[in-house]
Order: C-alpha cells, then sequence, then structure tokens
C-alpha cells in the first residue's frame, strides 16, 4: 500500500482514501471554438504514458475532499512528491 | 430530541459493564453529549465566520489537522475552511452561530446529524489503530490533533481529547450502531468498561461516561 502525503490535510495517509484523477496540467484551450478537432480532440483525449515520472492529479475523497497534485514513477510507483493544484510541477529527482 | 438524551440508534448498544478480556486495564467506551455545528466560510466570509465564532466563546479556528478549545466551544478542522463545532448540551449553538454568521458561513446544525464515541485508557490508542490507517504514535499524533478518515470502512472524525490518551471518534449517527459494535470487538481482546463506577440501571453506558473533557 502507497501512502500518500495530502497537502491540505499535511498528513500521510493511505492510498484507499485517494481516487486518481487523471494527468495534471493539462489545460483546456482558452477559446474552444478557435481551435481545430484535432486540437480539441487532443485535449479531450491524447494523453502521455511515459515511463518515468508523471504529474497526475488524486483526490483526497475520504479524508479533505481535495484535488491535489502528485509526481508519481510509473515503474516504481513511488510517489516522489505532492502539491497544490495549480501549483507548478515541482522539480524531483527521479 | 435534547441533546443529552442518547441517540435512539444507540439504544441497547452500549450496556453499561466491563467485557471482553477480564485481565489488564479495559479501555473505557462511551458516548458524549454535545451540541455539533458544522461551518463552512463562504467566499470572503473567513473573517465574519472568526468573528462570530469568537463573539460565541470559541477559539482562534485552528489550522488543518487541530482541534482548538475555547472557552465555551471547541473547533475540529475538517476541510479547507470548514470545522465541527462542539460545545456543551443544549447550549442553542446553531442558531446563535447562524445569526452572527448571517451570508459570511453555512452553518449546518449536526447535533442529531453525528454521534461522538469516546475512547479512553491506556491502550486507548491500540484499539483505535485495529480500526484506522492514521499514525497514532505520540510523536505524528497527540493532543489537539484531528484526522478527517475512514473508520474500517466508515467516515469518521477522530479527535485526541487527551495524552491519557482519549479519542473522541465523531460519526454520522445512522453509522452509529455498526460503529459501537467495531468500536467495541475491536476493544474485546483488551477488555473494555462501559459506564461509570456508579453504575445506573436504565442509563446508557455513554451518558455517564460523556463527562468532562480530558483537555
Ligand atoms: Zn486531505
Amino acid at each position: 500500500m502507497l501512502l500518500i502525503r495530502c497537502p491540505v490535510c499535511a498528513m500521510d495517509r493511505p492510498e484507499l482514501e485517494f481516487r486518481h484523477a487523471g494527468q495534471a496540467h493539462v489545460a483546456r484551450p482558452a477559446d474552444p471554438g478557435a481551435v481545430d478537432d484535432a486540437a480539441w480532440a487532443a485535449y479531450l483525449y491524447l494523453r502521455d504514458n511515459p515511463k518515468g515520472v508523471v504529474a497526475e492529479r488524486w483526490r483526497h475523497v475520504h479524508g479533505c475532499g481535495r484535488f491535489f497534485n502528485a509526481l508519481r514513477h510509473t515503474v516504481s510507483d513511488r510517489i516522489l512528491a505532492t502539491y497544490p493544484a495549480g501549483a507548478s510541477r515541482p522539480e524531483v529527482a527521479p | 430530541m435534547s441533546a443529552t438524551e442518547p441517540h435512539p440508534w444507540l439504544a441497547g448498544a452500549l450496556v453499561p459493564g466491563r467485557f471482553g478480556a477480564a485481565a489488564g486495564e479495559p479501555v473505557r467506551l462511551g458516548t458524549r453529549a454535545c451540541e455539533l455545528v458544522q461551518v463552512l466560510a463562504r467566499r470572503d466570509g473567513d473573517a465574519a465566520l472568526q468573528a462570530a465564532i469568537r463573539a460565541a466563546g470559541g477559539p482562534d479556528l485552528p489550522p488543518p489537522g487541530h482541534a482548538a478549545q475555547g472557552e465555551r466551544m471547541a473547533a475540529l478542522w475538517t476541510q479547507p475552511r470548514g470545522w465541527l463545532i462542539q460545545a456543551g448540551p443544549d447550549a442553542g449553538l446553531a442558531r446563535r452561530l447562524a445569526d452572527a454568521c448571517g451570508p459570511a458561513a453555512a452553518v449546518v446544525e449536526q447535533t442529531h446529524g453525528r454521534c461522538v464515541f469516546t475512547l479512553e485508557g491506556a491502550h486507548a490508542r491500540a484499539v483505535l489503530a485495529r480500526l484506522c490507517r492514521v499514525d497514532l504514535h505520540p510523536r505524528a499524533f497527540g493532543p489537539g490533533r484531528v484526522a478527517v478518515t475512514p473508520l474500517s470502512e466508515i467516515a469518521a472524525v477522530i479527535h485526541q481529547t487527551g495524552a491519557a490518551p482519549g479519542f473522541d471518534i465523531i460519526v454520522a449517527s445512522s453509522y452509529a450502531r455498526a460503529v459501537a459494535g467495531m468500536l467495541a470487538a475491536a476493544a474485546a481482546p483488551i477488555g473494555y468498561q462501559v459506564g461509570g463506577d456508579q453504575m445506573g440501571g436504565d442509563q446508557m453506558g455513554g451518558d455517564q461516561m460523556g463527562g468532562d473533557r480530558v483537555d
């Protein structure tokens, strides 16, 4: 079981208090009417799938209920950092 | 039904007496009669909510993971800009806070929506650790700390009230009966006591346990 540090509660909590909520830092086009279908489809459906460190949204659904972001290594499954939603991705050594 | 009356969901669930393992010091299990009010600051309402709490005899609203005890009530952090206010029985708290806050905060009466269990004694930590996954070691948790976390599978607010240690466990009233059974099962291998030394005949142990706060 992973221990995940919720940046809102400021406590380490077990993974089963959380829900994964997809890739982080996916920006919605500011003017959807101005992008073509391919760009809109890319925004809706295309996600990275790297081997290594990914930035993901997680939600502390059985605690404070808030969304935050986490850096997770897809090989080791280790959570390397958690940070508030809206903050920029921190630098960490993988 | 006033706050001093036992929760009807709990009728017969906690019976005064000593149960489980007979040797050693038992943990004490009961309920606490109190008023509970959930407060949530609306946009730009933080200062007005804090002023209303302070004017009602409450503390400075505590940061995440903490509780604060005021003159007349305690505040338990439960979510960003949201607190559970706990006061003595029959304080009429929700009405007064709602009037004082106006549109600055959402004030929701929870006295009968939640049930507060008390778990006290040298082995209380061991009992709670069977049911929740929060690190309860004194270096990580202690008096005045609060955690919103599932207790087994049931959403709960855990509040350490004293160093003895003593804990308040706050759950939805509709789960109170299930939680009473869960706590009893977790405490049985250690042994548990419901009710004080002077056991009344017709009262639930919880009422006798719901006395002064440990802190
Ligand atoms: Zn949280």
